[in-house]
């Protein structure tokens, strides 16, 4: 029986605990009295995944059995989520890979010639073909690559087509090919409360003219936090937005859930806690340790790239997309729930190798914000861990480096912007447009690997809240240009930066470590 | 009775000096070490002796060497070169009988590609038609090719019935067998027409012809380059054929002609690829085609 997730006190005999310090690893000994947060041990997969899906295909929720809704002559269009879901990228074979069979299985069965395989990719970066491959299955791919299957493009103007307004006056656009379909059917992978739902389509298949309706700083001021949907204006936007596409195209969702069994077992330790570690794994840890001293950035990067997470399918449900959600947010809880007691004056977070958005490319110190203080930040139900006005401390080396392929605008916005102004608000007033509709990274964005124009920006207003709510960020080892230009403060060990933080929270102030990845949602009562 | 007798030793001195005469003829009368006089008329077309079908090549554990050769050296290096894009290979992952791959032919690096482009398992039955005259005038070379490439000779010249009864011994023991039906390398790298014998084989044996077009190999290595260059190349494999019964096999021929040119064009042709749900099916592993059987 897999054991739920933990709040443990520090004492004298409380081991050094693990902070991840990007593509590093640290031991800290955490102040007497400090709690340590650990997330719940991974829970058993399905055993019989296929069979699974089959079911729940043939019994969807508050929907009718797939099959009866495939007919011969239809335009049938199939979505799934792209590769920034999950992370580290899932052995293969993706969950998706099994879903996606599955149906196309039935669609060949029932004849339909006319089957579109789309990869949602919203103003996210174009995979490559082996990423594709990677996500999809061999089989799929060779079936259906590129002519069949291919990826969404938000700035393609004849390609998207206005769908129309919600009664709050946010503009929806969708796919032509999804909008002009019979039936839609969403393959999502659920990794966090913030992901599926209507959340999917209305992102993943739109266009900036629509995403910014809800990916902006206002927005994401008023989701206390976006890791809790009834708590988060942005997925109140997605679901006016959703329901204005479900009005317009018939869409089928099927959702699946993982545990959190991110690492594989080279990487057991950091799987568990230290309390669990085996001579082994401290015998790993020293050596990975020793490794990521040593080595440069680039190896150290490719070894960590190269791991590939032996997660599990928890849970699979089709049909109506409301419906579906409400079942694979009350997995995804299942997994990841903490609850924790109460807010501390000082959080302690370590920031890892990999977010969502460089997958194969350095975390640049725009993407380490999004990280630290947009996701991490924000795994909470109720009330953020810190207390408002309290120190948020986060390990990561935060170096000058950015992937020119993938975030070329990340390099503008981190020179020009941030140089300027560090406001979310301001920014997006000063700068949105002139990002989002720069012909350079539009073609970037269209042909090459690039994330969008405004992705910076997204990736920083992520952390919108988090700099509003914290009365101090403090980086720890990091490079201390780069966080004087975010508008942070350096300090050089875990211990300084608690004597740092003690003028922002007094003398003897209480300590949470939050001991993440694996993912974990704090469950904070009053 | 002469004063001398023919005694054992005479006799061996005699034949000696006589087979040493003739061969002093014969190099005398084939200039040996002159280069051939420019007044002979040009040298005819060579036809061996007898073609062997190299049966030594098809056993093991000749095969078992062949492919650690392909898998340790061919394939990489075919690989690394050229990273070929294979489209189609559903048609060729599990074949439930023997195969003719009829192919374009505008270099020497299409059988390369040809058998980088199957599966392990229709690879390792596949043997390749090699132009008698050209890889087997000198058996040694002959012999090393069949060892890598699993080749066997056969003949442009003439001879059909006994080429079709050695094609067809082939491909009735199971082996697939790789035809260029062009008989020699484009000389522009554009398709020339192709010669009837795949039609007449196919037909004869009652054998589907898979069309297959590879697409940047006579940028890579065309006529008179001794050497490979790396660039980007496209192999597609077409779905397999059968000669209906009232064709003949001219007419399959050139069917199987307009397929392969077919396949050269730009985007996918459903006609000779197959629909997406043709070729998921024929992708289907095996267990689960049994199942659902």
């Amino acid at each position: 029986m897999p054991r739920p997730g933990a709040v443990i006190e520090v004492d004298r005999n409380t081991p050094p605990v693990l902070f991840h310090f990007g593509e590093g690893i640290r031991l800290e000994k955490m102040p007497l009295g400090a709690r340590i947060v650990y997330p719940p041990d991974p829970l058993e997969p399905i055993a019989h995944p296929e069979r699974a899906i089959k079911r729940a295909l043939a019994k969807p929720l508050e929907d009718d059995p797939l099959k009866s809704l495939l007919r011969r002559g239809m335009k049938m269009t199939i979505a799934f989520d792209d590769l920034s879901l999950p992370l580290p990228p899932m052995a293969a074979p993706d969950v998706r890979q099994l879903v996606m069979e599955e149906v196309i299985d039935m669609a060949a069965e029932a004849g339909i010639d006319d089957l579109h395989i789309i990869a949602a990719l919203g103003l996210h970066r174009r995979m490559t073909e082996d990423e594709v491959r990677h996500i999809v299955g061999e089989r799929i791919f060779t079936t259906f690559h590129p002519d069949r299957l291919y990826q969404h493009d938000g700035e393609d103007l004849e390609n998207n087509v206005y769908v129309g307004k919600t009664a709050q006056g946010e503009e929806v656009t969708l796919n032509r090919r999804a909008a002009e379909s019979d039936l839609v059917i969403y393959v999502n992978l659920t990794l966090v409360p913030m992901d599926g739902g209507h959340k999917s389509m209305s992102t993943g298949l739109a266009s900036f003219r629509s995403i910014r309706a809800h990916h902006n700083a206002k927005t994401l001021l008023a989701s206390r936090s976006y890791m809790n949907p009834p708590d988060s204006a942005l997925h109140q936007s997605c679901i006016r937005q959703g329901q204005l596409i479900e009005d317009t195209v018939r869409v089928f969702h099927i959702e699946t859930t993982v545990n959190n069994h991110a690492f594989p077992a080279v990487a057991n330790f950091m799987q568990k806690r230290e309390t669990d570690w085996t001579p082994q794994d401290q015998a790993m840890f020293l050596a990975t340790k020793q490794m990521t001293d040593i080595m440069p950035p680039a190896f150290k990067r490719n070894v960590f790239h190269a791991m590939r997470a032996p997660y599990g399918m928890t849970a699979v449900h089709a049909g109506q997309v409301d419906a579906v959600h409400d079942k694979t947010l009350e997995a995804v809880r299942k997994q990841i729930n903490v609850p924790v007691e109460g807010q501390t004056d000082i959080v302690t977070l370590g920031v890892p190798y990999l977010g969502p958005y460089n997958i194969n490319a350095p975390m640049n110190p725009i993407l380490v914000v999004c990280m630290g203080l947009g996701y991490l930040f924000n795994f909470y139900r109720n009330k953020p861990v810190l207390r408002k006005g309290g120190v948020l401390i986060l390990t990561h080396p935060c170096r000058y480096e950015f992937d020119a392929v993938q975030h070329p605008s990340y390099i503008d916005y981190y020179d020009e912007v941030l140089a300027d102004t560090k406001d979310p608000i301001e920014i997006e007033k000063k700068y949105e447009i002139r990002f989002a509709e720069d012909p350079w990274f539009r073609q970037l964005y269209r042909k090459s690997h690039a994330y969008h124009g405004i992705h910076p920006h997204y990736a920083w207003i992520w952390a919108a809240h988090a700099m509003e709510h914290a009365g101090d960020i403090i980086f720890v080892g990091a490079d201390r240009d780069v966080v004087h230009r975010l508008g942070f403060k350096c300090a050089t060990t875990l211990d300084d930066a608690f004597e740092m933080a003690e003028q922002t929270v007094g003398r003897y102030p209480s300590v949470t470590h939050l001991r993440t990845p694996p993912i974990m949602l704090a469950d904070v009562e009053a | 009775m002469a004063w001398y007798s023919e005694g054992p030793l005479s006799r061996i001195t005699g034949l000696v000096g006589g087979a040493i005469d003739d061969v002093l003829r014969v190099r005398r009368a084939w200039h040996w070490d002159t280069p051939r006089p420019h007044t002979w008329p040009e040298q005819g077309a060579v036809v061996p002796a007898e073609a062997s079908d190299l049966g030594w090549a098809r056993v093991e554990p000749v095969r078992s060497i062949r492919y650690l050769i392909q898998r340790v050296l061919l394939l990489p290096f075919t690989e690394a070169m050229v990273h070929p894009k294979v489209e189609g290979r559903e048609w060729v992952r599990e074949l439930e009988r023997p195969v003719i791959f009829a192919a374009n032919h505008s270099s020497h690096a299409d059988t390369s590609l040809i058998l980088h482009a199957l599966t392990d398992s229709a690879r390792d039955r596949t043997v390749v038609a090699a132009a008698a005259d050209y890889w087997f005038k000198r058996p040694i070379l002959g012999n090393i090719v069949s060892l890598f490439l699993n080749t066997f000779p056969f003949s442009r010249t003439g001879g059909a019935q006994a080429q079709l009864h050695s094609s067809s011994q082939l491909l009735k023991s199971g082996w697939n067998l790789v035809l260029f039906p062009e008989g020699s390398r484009s000389p522009d790298g554009r398709i020339q027409e192709f010669k009837p014998g795949i039609g007449f084989l196919a037909k004869e044996t009652g054998t589907p012809v898979v069309p297959m077009h590879i697409q940047g190999a006579f940028q890579i290595m065309p006529r008179h380059q001794q050497i490979p260059l790396p660039g980007p190349i496209r192999v597609r494999i077409g779905k397999p054929m059968t000669p209906g019964p009232a064709e003949g096999s001219r007419e399959f021929t050139a069917r199987i002609e307009n397929a392969v040119r077919t396949l050269s064009k730009e985007p996918r042709q459903l006609e000779f690829q197959g629909s997406w749900i043709e070729r998921w099916q024929a992708s289907k592993p095996r267990e689960f085609r049994y199942e659902a059987d």
